[in-house]
């Protein structure tokens, strides 16, 4: 068996998981192989030294920062859930949107020509709500008319006391 | 109180993977504050060491792979490790220290997951199973790795005491 295979099996041999044919394999192996007994004896110094770590304490400054996180995290959280609320998300998102338009606006090259084309926009739009409302004022006053002519009409009936035949 | 069951343990498996004694401190800081935003989804079927540990384990290797401790160098070992008691015995107790010392130095040529599944197996002393929940790996994998991890740190005592004949 080449030593390649038998490293693959070596932990599992010290930590006694081998059955009992690849173990005799190993065995057999390492009885004709200086090379990967002298490993294997090396892996055992190894193990031992790293099952044998010594531990490291926390230290007060650090003990100190670890005790303060639940109070420094729900500070945090309270101001986040704030801002995480869902009724906000339709705001961020309008908000979003107008910053985005804006962004295109500010640094467009031709925000010269985009103010003239507004302030065109803006006249038109004024010139024709001028136009509107003299055109609603003549209607008034034509609807006035009429009302007048309506209402002294209706004086005349003769239901009212008039006279049909001659109205004047 | 979370702190006073679990930080030495979350500090030492730092330092133990990271190698620096100031980067553990904050990494570990970073792992409870992530605990505490967590802690409302831990599943109460699942065991909570585990649980942790697979907390700490994602946060130390995707610190490393962000930013790649292989290439600042580990603590000076005796630096922060008290001496141990074996130390104090003759030549058998010097000899593992002196081990203690390369393996601590060589536990940075091992790749992250290699690195972080022997220090669970070996220096942490969880079982197969455990090491396995914890990397969410399966069984025959981590397996493999530890045995991988282990041949890489017996090379690197080999070659050490190679030159140390040599010279």
């Amino acid at each position: 068996m080449r030593c390649e295979r038998i490293e693959e099996l070596l932990s599992a041999f010290l930590e006694g998981e081998l059955g009992p044919e690849e173990k005799a394999l190993v065995e057999g192996h390492l009885e004709s192989c200086p090379d990967c007994s002298s490993l294997l004896g090396i892996l055992r110094r190894a193990q031992q030294a790293l099952s044998g770590f010594p531990e490291v304490e926390v230290s007060p400054s650090l003990w100190g920062r670890l005790v303060a996180i639940p109070e420094r995290k729900n500070k945090f959280s309270l101001t986040l859930d704030f801002f995480l609320k869902p009724s906000l998300q339709p705001v961020f998102a309008a908000g979003a949107i107008f910053m985005t338009l804006l962004s295109f606006y500010l640094f467009n090259p031709d925000k010269k020509a985009i103010d003239r084309t507004i302030d065109q926009k803006i006249h038109t739009g004024y010139s024709q709500v001028e136009k509107l409302y003299s055109q609603a004022g003549s209607i008034t006053d034509r609807l006035g008319d009429t009302a007048n002519n309506i209402i002294v009409s209706v004086k005349d009936w003769k239901i009212f006391g008039g006279n049909e035949d001659n109205p004047l | 109180m979370l702190v006073n069951s679990y930080s030495k343990r979350v500090f030492n498996l730092a330092y133990q993977f990271a190698g620096s004694y100031q980067e553990a401190e904050d990494l570990t800081q970073d792992i409870f504050l992530k605990l505490y935003g967590v802690l409302p989804r831990y599943d109460f079927d699942r065991n909570f060491t585990a649980w942790l540990l697979t907390l700490a384990k994602n946060h130390l290797i995707d610190t490393y792979r962000r930013t790649k401790w292989e290439k600042s160098h580990r603590d000076e070992f005796d630096e922060h490790f008290p001496a141990s008691e074996a130390a104090h015995s003759p030549e058998s107790g010097l000899m593992q220290e002196a081990d203690r010392k390369l393996i601590w130095e060589g536990l940075n040529r091992l790749s992250a997951e290699t690195r972080m599944a022997v220090i669970l197996r070996d220096i942490q002393d969880k079982s197969y199973e455990e090491v396995a929940e914890i990397m969410s790996l399966p069984l025959g994998t981590v397996k493999s790795r530890i045995n991988r991890g282990r041949l890489q740190l017996a090379k690197i005592l080999k070659d050490r005491k190679e030159d140390a004949h040599e010279m």
